[in-house]
């Protein structure tokens, strides 16, 4: 799909990634707690369980006991709009906020962009001072996603506390070109590839790593071409061979370099433990009947609030059963 | 053996429920599970029979069905719903159930899937299967060939799941192929598309084409809207599980109740009606003609399936309830699908559960079923059932025959395998299509269109072609068609600008929704053209009014310059529904220059500058109250828009207010009401000596007194407080005036209103308030204090403290300092809120082996009570708390209990009280009724509605109280209560407590009590009881629950010697003239019935007539019944027998 001479241009740019890192402290270490936070290329990515499984497998043998929680959530916006139930963004900053410092991770990964990017022109946010700015074309639309990433970035930090170590930030993936009846997404890449831009440059000016997943997908080369093979679905969302290289790519950015090269579906013990753990997560952070729970409804209902949190030594289980997994993948014992 | 074993697990399952004691005592109510049982409890329209198609454990608790083109039921069941167990697995399933032999039974049953949770849709098409399961939208498909799903890919995600009674439900094939779905109230939605951001926040209804993965929103609002079926014609009609309004006719932009931040709703077209869940238009030759077109309604509370006709009404339509097609007095048996089978049959999904939803009743309640459900299959005698076909095995030929099926089920079932077909295939056979003898040729070319447009090869010439039809509804169909993808169709922009001058307001309305869509300048001049030459209803006007928002950026700013529209008329519409000061100067030319002079639209001008004008428009206005000739009408509409401006944005007119004054001399109440309160609002101090004298000379005028008195407490200062203070002491001064002396007092300074209030308190006649000094205490931040305060060391009348305790009770600020003083006041116990588990049980069993509902009923209606005043029953009654019309079979008795006894402990999804806090410290309490940039509405639990300006909110938040205050039921005595309760307990059960289908009257007004009858009445009759006579009095009245209007309760209004008259009057709308038919039954020989001022003969010693009444002029017709109190008077039923195409009921409080 790609010329091989950018294949080759796109490898040096992965191994001198890597060789910046080289001499690093390499970002996942014991122990950590990893908060993976963004739109639906986020929420979707615990379905298939790749992601976290090139995450748990480039962090090595001696790095043991990652925890890694999947905050992603459709639609999302740097202003927190899928996350607010009732109320204004605003109230879903404040529920991510809250499950962030909850979890007190070490390290955070944030990816946005991609929703906004599709809807400079239609609006992409009801927070009230920046609904009409997200509809007013590319210059305000994105005018406006920087200062909501950069406030995201400054109230995670802060909301982390102490245990923090690294913000990553990742670029949304390219869009596919599925060809008729789906639409094309030339334009859509093409502005996607200037809020990569921007993203990269929220990243230096806040001395966070960045790690870029439109160009390692080939986002720069996009020329309208129809995807063979495709990565996606539908043009935007990844199918489960799409994670695979995502996560590939998103160890690479990271650099871990070839580490990640152990393809995940010689790991069916270690994918199906997240994909359970990633279930259990769902339930215990964002369960259904919020409003009987835990909110307008909970003097009818709230007594059933309790059974919450039973959810945690269930998902304590399962994270044993993903270190264990892992640690067969590095004894080279995969298979049952 | 297996005996013993099932007995083992039974007591296993005893000993380990660990639950309170009162939820074990429902267990008695738990019907027998048993098939025989449930189908001994049946009641079914004559004809019909049913049987069982399928049960568990194939099926268990189904949510939702759809067939195949093979001719397969796909039922979708969770017995996870409520909330998932940590721990458990996510194991709902969908299975597909055949009837291979044509016996009418499913013999085969497949599990397709069994790894979902809380799934609430499964759609069969394109090779699998769409499945709603919580946050997304599933297609599972199965590769190898034994119909279980292999293969699951995430279509759609990112839907809300804050409520699992309230998830994506109700997928359906459009006619046009594209996915149809709904969300309920509390979801919120944000998906992310090839196509940009979609949110959805609150009830709404999406569309979806899989190939192209363009999902939008349709509409907007509905509570639950859990039922959605496309008529002949594909006109979409919702029904709503919570919003009792029965059958809602949407389209594009539609909103209605609920939709978070709507400045404007629409209403369904059957208000009062039982709440639904499912929808299906009943078509085909197996079904008797009577049948054919109704459309049903499954009323899952109810237990039974409704049914309504539908007639066309300007741009939609009207609805009117015919009798049902089944019931039960199975408490379990919900039917929550309906859809017709492809052998001609009506198959009915019942959910099978004692308790319906979450909630309200606890989610691990022990009697929630989690292991029945069902599916039953109504057929009917006269005709058989057809055989079932396979369409996947059909030629292309024969399967676009299948188009004009008599069956819509065969139709759409052919529409979706086409979607596995080759178009090039498919296409020319369609379009070789036939018609049948009998069917509109342009019902048929609009079946090619949508053949078309399955395939997404939409054949937009046919389309056009169409627009040229004789039939409204062809051509309707077409700009629909069209509306899908407008925005890319360069024609769009000529199409509906011819459409919009269709002599049919339906294809109008239509023609607007294709404007909509466009992105070009001339969208909103060209629809204004829909306002001339037809008449403008609700629908239409809602449309319009939509479009001149959504698109105000495409000419508004013409509009500064010169009007772009055809006319005055149209420009003002499309500022009022802007609610911008566009255009002003024009619009006030034409007020002056008289070119507008009509009362309504001297009204509509009014409000609009009241709104968005300047001081100087104000002042514009107020010079034509002024004009020598200006009419009464025009100046109470100007007037009361001037105080709303004064009050809500805080503006006067410019120029000299003293020619206020002269208003102050009106008799006109209104006029002189609304100019007394604009003297105080705008501090004029000329005004004050008149308005002293007024307030003094008021005494029982109500309307008057309560206007002087805001103007009063503006004026404010020393002489205000002096007056308050020596009216309230005063010994002369009527109770009115001292409560509103205590009540402006008390807003100037509640420590010195309190001082004032206990002594006239413990005065208060009969112990009641009823000019609102407690609410005024209540109103106010330091109000409760201040009162609770000057109590400390008074005695209190038990009554009148009562009363206290009940308001302070209900308010959402909950003054807890102030019931403690009331009660210390009166030496008041605490009231007994709640039983404990004990007396809970007792109670349940006295209900059940004492209770009289009969007796329970009359105990609802007494005044005292205050029941009817908030609840409505089949929609006679209030509307501020929900309507009871099947409580009885949806809730639990120890629910009912509850709830009487403390009203907090569960409040109704859509019935929580907003508490809104101003800066000033004032507040308000009740539901929001509606909101725009400037103000929030608010209505109260008296069902006032308080119009409040949003720069004066401090905070608004959902309280926990509810607006129903406790003790209501104090007064009772136990066997009171216990009937009560036996009342709301036989609610919409089968019996005497259903609301049955008949078109009874329900909503009444009756006379007061009035000097002018004892002699009037012997000089005139009883005609002088339709005088338009100013001093009557007429409170609304209300059927009982079997539309009965007794008549002994009414207040007695007196005529010679010791007759004793109980009347009652109503108003119904009647479209066309000619003959109208309605039914009275009674004891006729003591009643008089008169239509306008007519007395119509009633035959002598009978019960029953059928009376025909020649309407004249259509439009509002007056019925009023006179009835002599005597012996053998009771209820009298007037039922309308036309249906609602020809006579409307008129809700009480707009006779």
């Amino acid at each position: 799909m790609k010329p091989i001479s950018l294949r080759i241009t796109l490898w040096c740019l992965a191994l001198s990634h890597a060789a910046l890192a080289y001499g690093a402290e390499p970002i996942l270490k014991s122990g950590d707690r990893v908060a993976l936070v963004g739109n639906t290329v986020i929420e979707r990515a615990r379905l298939s369980g790749q992601l976290e499984a090139a995450l748990q497998l480039a962090a090595g043998p001696e790095v043991k006991n990652i925890s890694i929680r999947n905050l992603g959530w459709s639609g999302d916006s740097v202003f927190g709009d899928s996350r607010s139930y009732f109320g204004p963004p605003q109230e879903g900053r404040e529920r991510l906020v809250s499950i962030v410092s909850e979890i007190k991770p070490q390290v955070i990964f944030l990816c946005y962009g991609t929703g906004a990017a599709m809807s400079v022109d239609q609006g992409w946010t009801d927070e009230p001072i920046h609904k009409e700015p997200s509809a007013s074309g590319m210059e305000g639309s994105l005018a406006t996603f920087s200062q909501g990433y950069q406030e995201k970035i400054d109230r995670l930090r802060s909301a982390a506390g102490g245990s923090l170590r690294e913000i990553v930030l990742v670029s949304p993936p390219p869009l596919e070109n599925l060809g008729e009846p789906l639409p094309d997404q030339t334009e859509n890449n093409a502005r996607l590839a200037i809020f990569r831009d921007r993203i990269k440059q929220l990243a230096t000016d806040n001395q966070l790593s960045f790690v870029d997943w439109f160009a390692a997908l080939g986002g720069d080369d996009f020329n309208g071409e129809v995807a063979s093979p495709a990565l996606t679905n539908n043009g935007l969302h990844y199918s489960k061979s799409g994670y695979q290289i995502l996560g590939r790519e998103l160890v690479k950015g990271l650099g871990y370099g070839e580490t990640s090269t152990i393809a995940n579906d010689e790991t069916p013990e270690l994918v199906a433990s997240i994909i359970e753990k990633n279930r259990l997560f769902f339930h215990r952070w964002r369960p259904a009947n919020e409003t009987y729970l835990f909110l307008f409804r909970k003097h009818e209902q709230g007594q059933n609030a309790k059974e919450i949190p039973m959810f945690d030594p269930l998902i304590a289980e399962q994270e044993k059963n993903i270190e264990a997994a892992r640690q067969k993948v590095f004894a080279g014992q995969p298979k049952n | 053996m297996k005996f013993f074993q099932s007995l083992a697990a039974t007591l296993i399952v005893a000993t380990l429920a660990a639950l309170p004691a009162h939820s074990q005592n429902g267990l008695k109510d738990i019907p027998d599970t048993a098939v025989s049982a449930q189908l001994e409890a049946f009641q079914l329209i004559e004809g019909a029979k049913v049987n069982l198609f399928a049960n568990e454990p194939a099926v268990a608790n189904p949510t939702h069905m759809n067939w195949d083109s093979r001719g397969r039921l796909w039922v979708v069941s969770s017995p996870l719903y409520p909330h998932i167990k940590p721990g458990q697995e996510e194991q709902d399933k969908v299975v597909i159930l055949e009837d291979t032999n044509g016996d009418g039974v499913a013999d085969k049953s497949i599990d397709f899937a069994t790894n979902l949770h809380i799934p609430t849709a499964v759609l069969p098409g394109d090779g699998g299967a769409y499945i709603a399961n919580s946050i997304e939208v599933l297609f599972l498909k199965d590769t190898d060939g034994d119909d279980v799903a292999d293969e699951r890919q995430v279509v759609l995600s990112g839907f809300g799941t804050e409520d699992t009674h309230h998830l994506l439900h109700t997928f359906k094939w459009g006619p046009e192929g594209m996915i149809w779905m709904n969300q309920s109230i509390y979801i919120h939605t944000h998906l992310e598309t090839p196509y940009g951001i979609r949110r959805l926040l609150g009830g709404g209804m999406w569309h979806y084409r899989p190939e192209t993965q363009r999902s939008d929103v349709f509409m907007k609002g509905l509570i639950n809207p859990w039922g959605h079926a496309f008529d002949e014609w594909g006109q979409s009609f919702l029904t709503d599980g919570a919003g009792s309004q029965g059958i809602n006719f949407v389209f594009p932009r539609s909103v209605f109740a609920t939709s978070p931040g709507a400045s404007r709703i629409l209403k369904g077209l059957n208000p009062g009606q039982p709440k639904h869940c499912g929808a299906e238009f009943l078509t085909g030759r197996h079904l008797p003609d009577d049948l054919k077109g109704l459309i049903a309604a499954p009323d899952f509370r109810g237990s039974r399936i409704n049914l309504f006709k539908l007639t066309d009404n300007g741009s939609a339509y009207t609805s009117s309830q015919v009798p049902d097609l089944i019931s039960s007095k199975h408490r379990a048996f919900r039917p929550i699908d309906i859809k017709m089978g492809p052998d001609g049959a009506i198959y009915v999904a019942d959910w099978y559960n004692p308790i319906i939803q979450h909630g309200e009743v606890d989610f691990r309640d022990s009697r929630r079923d989690q292991k029945h459900g069902r599916i039953w299959r109504i057929t009917f005698d006269d005709q058989d059932t057809l055989p079932i076909e396979d369409l996947s095995q059909l030629d292309e030929k024969a399967l676009a025959g299948k188009l004009n099926a008599p069956e819509a089920l065969t139709r759409q079932l052919a529409l979706t395998e086409m979607r596995n077909r080759d178009p090039k295939a498919v296409l020319p056979a369609v379009a070789n299509l036939s018609v049948p003898d009998g069917v509109d040729p342009d019902l048929v070319a609009l079946r090619k269109v949508w053949a078309s447009q399955t395939l997404n090869q939409f054949d937009e010439k046919a389309a056009v072609a169409l627009l040229d039809s004789k039939n409204h509804k062809a051509r309707a169909a077409a700009l629909r068609a069209i509306y899908y993808r407008a925005a890319d169709n360069d024609e769009a922009l000529a199409i509906a600008s011819k459409a919009i001058a269709d002599p049919h307001p339906q294809v109008r309305l239509w023609a607007v929704s294709v404007l909509a869509q466009l992105d070009v300048k001339e969208t909103v001049t060209t629809a204004m053209k829909a306002i001339d030459g037809v008449e403008l209803d609700e629908f239409l006007d809602f449309a319009l009014w939509s479009i001149c928002r959504e698109h105000s950026d495409r000419w508004v700013a013409d509009a500064q310059e010169k009007n772009p529209f055809s006319s005055t008329r149209q420009l003002l519409f499309a500022v009022r529904a802007i609610n911008k000061p566009v255009a002003v100067d024009q619009i006030l030319s034409a007020l002056e220059s008289g070119e507008i002079s009509s009362d309504q639209e001297v009204t509509d001008i009014a409000d609009w500058i009241s709104k968005t004008g300047s001081p100087e428009n104000l002042n514009n206005l107020f010079v034509h109250t002024l004009k020598e000739n200006a009419s009464p009408a025009h100046q109470k509409a100007i007037l009361t828009t001037l105080a709303s401006a004064g009050r809500i944005r805080k503006i006067q007119p410019t120029g000299d207010k003293n020619r206020l004054n002269q208003f102050l001399d009106s008799k006109n109440d209104v006029i002189f009401s609304e100019a007394a309160t604009l003297a105080g609002l705008w501090k004029l101090e000329s005004a004050r000596p008149g308005l002293q004298s007024a307030f003094l000379a008021a005494a029982e005028n109500q309307g008057r007194a309560e206007a002087t008195l805001n103007g009063l407490i503006s004026l404010g200062g020393p002489p205000t407080a002096k007056l308050f203070d020596s009216e309230a002491k005063s010994e002369t001064s009527t109770f009115l005036i001292k409560s509103l002396a205590v009540r402006g007092r008390t807003r100037m300074n509640p420590a010195a209103g309190a001082t004032l209030a206990v002594e006239v308190l413990q005065n208060a006649p009969d112990g009641k308030d009823p000019h609102g000094i407690y609410a005024a205490f209540l109103a106010t931040k330091q109000g409760p204090g201040a009162l609770a305060k000057a109590l400390t060391n008074a005695k209190l009348p038990q009554p009148i403290a009562l009363v206290g305790v009940q308001k302070a009770s209900s308010a959402a600020t909950k003054p807890e300092g102030l019931v403690k003083a009331l009660q210390k006041a009166a030496d008041l116990k605490p009231m007994k809120m709640a039983l404990s588990d004990t007396e809970m049980e007792s109670m349940m069993e006295a209900v059940a082996k004492s209770g009289d509902p009969h007796n329970g009923e009359k105990v609802y209606r007494r005044a005292s009570m205050q029941c009817l005043v908030c609840h409505a029953i089949g929609g006679a009654g209030g509307v501020i708390g929900p309507d009871l019309v099947s409580i009885g079979s949806s809730a639990p008795v120890d629910y009912l209990i509850d709830s009487l006894l403390q009203p907090n402990m569960k409040i109704k999804e859509g019935y929580h009280t907003t508490l809104v806090t101003l800066k000033n410290g004032d507040s308000f309490a009740g539901a929001i009724a509606r909101e725009d940039d400037n103000e929030l509405v608010v209505r109260d639990a008296t069902g006032k509605e308080n119009r409040i300006p949003k720069a004066d909110i401090a905070s608004n938040n959902i309280s926990p109280v509810s607006l129903m205050p406790p003790g209501l039921t104090a007064q009772l005595r136990e066997d009171e209560f216990v009937d009560l309760v036996a009342f709301l307990a036989q609610l919409g059960k089968d019996g005497d407590f259903k609301t049955p289908p008949n078109r009874y009257v329900r909503q009444w007004q009756s006379l007061m009590p009035h000097e002018r009858t004892r002699d009037a009445i012997g000089h005139y009759g009883h005609q002088i009881f339709t005088e338009d006579i100013k001093t009557y009095q007429w409170i609304p009245f209300f059927a009982k629950v079997t539309g009965g209007v007794p008549i002994p309760e009414m207040p007695k209004v007196v005529g010679r010697g010791r007759n004793r008259y109980g009347v009652a009057r109503t108003f119904v709308d009647v479209s066309k003239a000619g003959p109208v038919r309605f039914k009275i039954s009674g004891k006729l020989n003591d009643l008089i019935l008169l239509h306008g001022e007519n007395k119509i003969e009633l035959p002598a010693d009978v019960s029953e007539a059928e009376i025909t009444l020649e309407v004249k002029k259509p439009g509002r017709q007056k019925i009023t019944v006179s009835g002599l109190n005597g012996f053998g008077l009771d209820d009298v039923k007037v039922e309308v027998l036309d249906d609602a195409g020809t006579v409307q009921f008129i809700d009480v409080k707009e006779f």
